[in-house]
Formats: structure tokens, C-alpha cells, sequence
């Protein structure tokens, strides 16, 4: 089916304010209100006078931040709200799924990510421009979804195509054609959506060719230890890569009872932090920033890979993006991925 | 829409306090409901308001409405851990992770190595091998401590050396002046040249200070022991305790669910494992 993309818009500020469909907030993705990041996109709850950019590339704030918030309650379990977040990536739509091995899986299930997967709704759209750090295709990712959608728009013109991926999909589209004409794909519509997706890979195809790479994520481990020291100098240890990362979930576990009742809280943690893997008496396994440095790498394309059968990198972009020590991400990857002489 | 939230704390009172060492105390709690677990699982242990802590649990597993567990003072947590009473409310929750495989050792000659504070996890052990004695041919103890006053489980000693089968040997670092010890004074893994067991397809259990579970790890496998049969009990930063928050993780394995108890096989080519 085909939407018109500001009847949509208009149908998501409706669904907000009257709550259609039992939606208790419907996120979108607006432009920065910083002058100097005009390029630059971020969640927030439509309101009558949002002007949403669902398209253009992902968001400064990682998908995975509505899901799994920085601080939440484990017991008692913080209530939940239902949702609608429209306007997500592959990337971010990648990541997800990472996590949802990680934290819904047969030994134990997180119940706060649970509850929100549970409760959201997911409408993806397909990138229509790429930010200087994106680079999904060079981690066997692509600039639109092909599953784990409910639904997903694709843009044409000024129209989008419809997918539809889910059951809650299928819901809120009878929500839609309730209150918006929708009209029936013409002729090449769907030949349009290709020819766009691949211009889209092609210029990151483009972008990322300085970057290319053996992909043999299990010689990481093996690279020289001076790589790592020398790639780690403008680190200052600050776990932004971390916090931003659509695929890291570490967190520390805080008892804060008072009363009868015994209340467990949950906040964001960095690997990168000193006192991460420290344990009472005062050892830890990486003293050193370089340690800690690789060990990210290490966790992202090694031991994710083996405890979820996907790399930890779903090529956002946005640790390189938000790096003080203006670390490229991709370049320390190459790099490390080159086998030290003697062992290639 | 959850069945069972993994955090759920079942609450428990301290009946019990000994303190075994200047530095270590045995809490006694008795939890307001049955904790069954296997030997060489592990529980967090809240105090509330405070924060909550991995611990192996010290007394026999084939006891679950009554637990002891025996903590170090060593940071932030255990520290109020010392300064608990009797009646006093803790948290539990657990049990996780891995345990040693005892019904599989049915006659077998088992070896228990445990340093410091080590002798914990090792003695809950002990004591579930105690309750099913008849199974194994005999248990020899190996239990190493820096000073006679850091030794704990004194009180204890004869009467486990009178059990038929059981063989207890303790070693000191060193002795300091004023303290008094008539048994080895020799690093723990120097026992193992006191002692004569068949090393082929005989367990050995490992719990201690990472540089003791090292060199003891080492000097097993020069005394012929297989790294399949050399188990050790990893005890890294388990926040969650449930394989989510990552802390633990020993490359592709994570301490608190794939161990803590791991064999040596399994683990001696991840990284940092000693540290």
C-alpha cells in the first residue's frame, strides 16, 4: 500500500493525542535543534508542531536507549508504556536483536527489555542518506530492513511504501486505513524502491572503501599488542563509544531498599571505566587503558560472535561519531584485522 | 507477562555469626523460604540498602532452609557484612551457575585444594561429599591460609580428621611471633608432595586467590592430573549473576553461567583467567 507522507504524519500526531490504537507514545526521529549539527537526528515524543524526518540515516541516541534505559527498576518492575517508534534504521533494527539473545533468552529474561519489546511497535524506514560514520555494509548490513519489522516505509517521492512484517504490523495498518486514504503501489513503485536502496549502498560501499577488510574476526585477538597501545593514546577512558552503542548492554546492579520491600535497580556501565571488571580486594583484569581499549573490540567482534552468533557491530557509526579523542572506529578494525608479519 | 522476574530477592535472617579469622566471618541465615542449590553454585547476597555480592554458600548443599556463607572483608559490601548481627535482615537470590559434578565421582579419590578464604566454597564441598561418604573411595583436603589466625574452620578440624576416608592436611605461609601452629609451613600447593593419590581420572577441585588457583593448577598437572579432571572455581565480578551484565565474561564464556565451577580444559585458552 502507499501513504501519503504527510497524511502519516498527520495519522502518527493523531495516534499520540488520542491515543489510537491504546498507543501511550508514539517516538519519532526530528532534527537537532543545534545549528551545527543540522545532519543530525534525535528520538523524541511527537507533539502537534513536531516535524519528524523519518528517513535520512539513524539517530545520535541508539534505539536500543528505548529499550534498555540507563537506569530502570528491576524489583519492584517500573511500569511500561505502549508504544509506536517509527523511523527505525537497520542498524538499530540489527542491534535489537542482538540484545533480545542477550537478555529474553532460555536461562533468564531481563523484565524490564521484555516488557518494552513486548509493548512497541516498530515502524522501519529505509535510509535515504548516510552520515560520514555509517558503514553497515561493510558489516554485512544494508541501509533498509528486510525482517523484523511490524511495518516498514519505504519512500518514494512523496509517498511511502507500505510493508507490512508482523501481526502488530497488520494492526496498525487497519488503524491507518481508518483514518487515511491509502492508495495501491503503481507500476514500478517497487522498481523505484530498489533503484534507491542501491544508490544508498552504493555510496556507502563508497564511503567505506578506504576501510575494507579481511573479515576474519577470530585474528583480532591475535593482532600486536603494540597496535593496540599505539591506537589507544587519544583515549581518554570516557565509555562514550560504550554508552552510545546500539549493541552494548552492560550494566551494574544497585540495591537500593529501604523498607520491607526489597527494591533492585539497574544502571548503564563502560567497559571502559577502570573499576568495570574490579573485583572486592581490588584486582582487575585490565588495569590498563589499552587492555580495556581492545577489550571492546575484542567483546564486539570476537565473543559476541560466539555468544550470539552475530558480531557486536552493526556499523552505526556513532562511537566514532562521539569519540573525544576523535578515534575512527573502522580504522583501528582494519588495522587490527591486518595478521602481525610471520603469522598472515 | 513476565514469569519469573531473575531478580526476585528471597529475604533471610542471620540466626548465626562466628567469626573465623580477624578478616572472615561465617553469616548462619535462615531464608524465609528453601534454597536448594547444588555445591559449587553460588547466590548474590544482598544487604539492603547497601548493595549485594556473589558468594558461594559454605554448608552442604543436601541443606536448603538453612545456609551458611563464610565472606572475606574485603570491600564495600562485605564490609557492612562484618558489621551485621544476629537477627539482622539480608537478600538472596540464586542460585546460579555451574556445580561440581559429585554424583559423577562415585568411587573416586577426590582432592580439594582451598586457599584463604577459598575454604568456603571448598568446604560446602566437603561437607555434601560427607553426607555420601559411602560413594567415594577418600577425600583428602589440602587447606592453606597466609597465618595460623587467618586458618579458619578450627574448630572443625578434629572432628573431620576422625572420619574414616577423609584425610585433612593444612598448611601456613608463615608464622608470625606470638601465634602458634604445629602443622606444615609451606605454600598450600607444597602439600601436594605429603600426599599419594592416583592423579588418572581422579577429580581435583581448585578454590583460592588467583595466584594460588595458578601455581596449584600448574603443579597439579606436573603431578599427572588431566586438565578434564582439574576443576577450578572462577570467581570474577558477577553483578547479575545471570549473563547480562557482561562483568564476568572470560572471553566467550561468562563465570556466572557457564561457570562459576569450569574445568580447566574448558577455559586455559581465554585470556586474563588468573586475574
Amino acid at each position: 500500500m502507499i501513504v501519503n507522507a504527510q497524511d502519516f504524519i498527520t495519522f502518527l500526531k493523531k495516534c499520540q493525542k488520542e491515543s489510537i490504537g491504546g498507543f501511550q507514545q508514539v517516538i519519532v526521529p526530528r532534527r537537532s535543534s543545534n545549528p551545527e549539527e543540522e545532519k543530525q537526528y534525535l528520538f523524541e515524543i511527537i507533539r502537534a508542531d513536531s516535524q519528524p524526518v523519518l528517513d535520512a540515516f539513524r539517530t545520535i541516541d541508539p534505539l536500543r536507549s528505548l529499550f534498555y534505559f540507563s537506569r530502570e527498576n528491576l524489583i519492584p518492575v517500573d511500569k511500561t508504556k505502549k508504544r509506536l517508534i517509527v523511523g527505525v534504521k537497520a542498524c538499530d533494527m540489527a542491534a535489537l536483536q542482538i540484545l533480545d539473545r542477550a537478555l529474553i533468552n532460555d536461562d533468564f529474561v531481563d523484565p524490564m527489555y521484555q516488557n518494552w519489546r513486548e509493548l512497541t511497535t516498530l515502524i522501519s524506514t529505509d535510509c535515504t542518506d548516510i552520515s560520514p560514520s555509517c558503514h553497515c555494509t561493510l558489516v554485512g548490513g544494508k541501509p533498509y530492513n528486510d525482517q523484523h519489522y511490524d511495518l516498514n516505509l519505504s519512500k518514494i517521492g512523496q509517498t511511502y511504501l507500505i510493508t507490512v512484517g508482523s501481526k502488530k504490523g497488520e494492526e496498525l495498518l487497519n488503524l491507518l486505513k481508518k483514518e487515511v486514504t491509502l492508495a495501491q503501489p503503481q507500476g514500478d513503485d517497487k522498481e523505484k524502491v530498489k533503484k534507491s536502496r542501491r544508490e544508498i549502498e552504493l555510496r556507502l560501499n563508497k564511503q567505506n572503501r578506504p576501510y575494507e577488510r579481511p573479515n576474519q574476526y577470530e585474528n583480532l585477538r591475535k593482532a600486536d599488542l603494540e597496535n593496540w597501545i599505539e591506537d589507544a593514546k587519544n583515549c581518554v577512558g570516557c565509555g562514550g563509544c560504550t554508552n552510545i552503542c546500539s549493541t552494548c548492554y552492560c550494566i551494574i546492579v544497585n540495591d537500593e531498599t529501604t523498607g520491607a520491600e526489597f527494591v533492585k535497580v539497574r544502571s548503564q556501565d563502560s567497559c571502559q571505566l577502570n573499576g568495570y571488571a574490579r573485583v572486592a580486594g581490588g584486582d582487575t583484569p585490565r588495569p590498563k587503558m589499552y587492555q580495556r581499549f581492545r577489550n571492546r573490540y575484542l567483546c564486539k567482534f570476537d565473543y559476541m560472535k560466539s555468544n550470539f552468533g552475530a558480531i557486536g557491530c552493526t556499523g552505526c557509526g556513532r562511537c566514532t561519531d562521539v569519540c573525544a579523542g576523535e578515534i575512527e572506529f573502522r580504522a583501528v578494525v582494519q588495522k587490527n584485522l591486518q595478521l602481525p608479519k610471520g603469522q598472515e | 507477562m513476565v514469569a519469573t522476574n531473575p531478580y526476585e530477592v528471597t529475604s533471610a535472617e542471620i540466626f548465626e555469626i562466628i567469626d573465623e579469622s580477624p578478616t572472615i566471618r561465617t553469616i548462619r541465615i535462615k531464608p524465609a523460604k528453601p534454597i536448594p542449590f547444588k555445591t559449587g553454585q553460588f547466590i548474590e547476597l544482598t544487604v539492603p540498602n547497601i548493595g549485594e555480592g556473589p558468594f558461594t554458600p559454605s554448608s552442604s548443599h543436601s541443606i536448603a532452609d538453612k545456609m551458611d556463607v563464610t565472606i572475606m572483608k574485603t570491600g564495600f559490601v562485605t564490609e557492612y557484612v562484618h558489621k551485621t548481627k544476629v537477627g539482622d535482615r539480608v537478600g538472596v537470590r540464586g542460585p546460579y551457575g555451574t556445580y561440581y559434578p559429585i554424583d559423577e565421582w562415585k568411587g573416586k579419590d577426590i582432592l580439594i585444594m582451598g586457599g584463604g578464604v577459598g575454604m568456603a566454597p571448598t568446604r560446602s564441598l566437603f561437607l555434601s561429599l560427607l553426607d555420601r561418604i559411602d560413594n567415594y573411595n577418600s577425600i583428602t583436603f589440602l587447606a592453606g591460609a597466609r597465618t595460623p589466625n587467618d586458618m579458619i574452620y578450627k574448630q572443625h578440624i578434629d572432628g573431620w580428621r576422625r572420619i574414616d576416608k577423609v584425610n585433612f592436611l593444612r598448611s601456613v605461609d608463615r608464622v608470625p611471633d606470638g601465634e602458634k601452629w604445629d602443622e606444615e609451613v609451606c605454600l598450600i600447593t607444597k602439600l601436594l608432595n605429603k600426599i599419594n593419590i592416583d592423579p588418572q581420572g581422579n577429580p581435583v577441585v581448585v578454590c583460592g586467590p588467583p595466584i594460588m588457583m595458578k601455581f596449584a593448577t600448574f603443579d597439579l598437572l606436573k603431578y599427572g592430573y588431566e586438565d578434564s579432571n582439574i576443576y577450578l572455581s572462577m570467581e570474577k565480578k558477577m553483578y547479575c549473576g545471570i549473563g547480562h551484565c557482561r562483568h564476568c565474561v572470560i572471553g566467550k564464556y561468562y563465570a556466572c553461567k557457564d561457570g562459576p565451577v569450569f574445568t580447566y580444559d574448558i577455559i586455559k585458552n581465554e585470556e586474563n583467567i588468573w586475574e
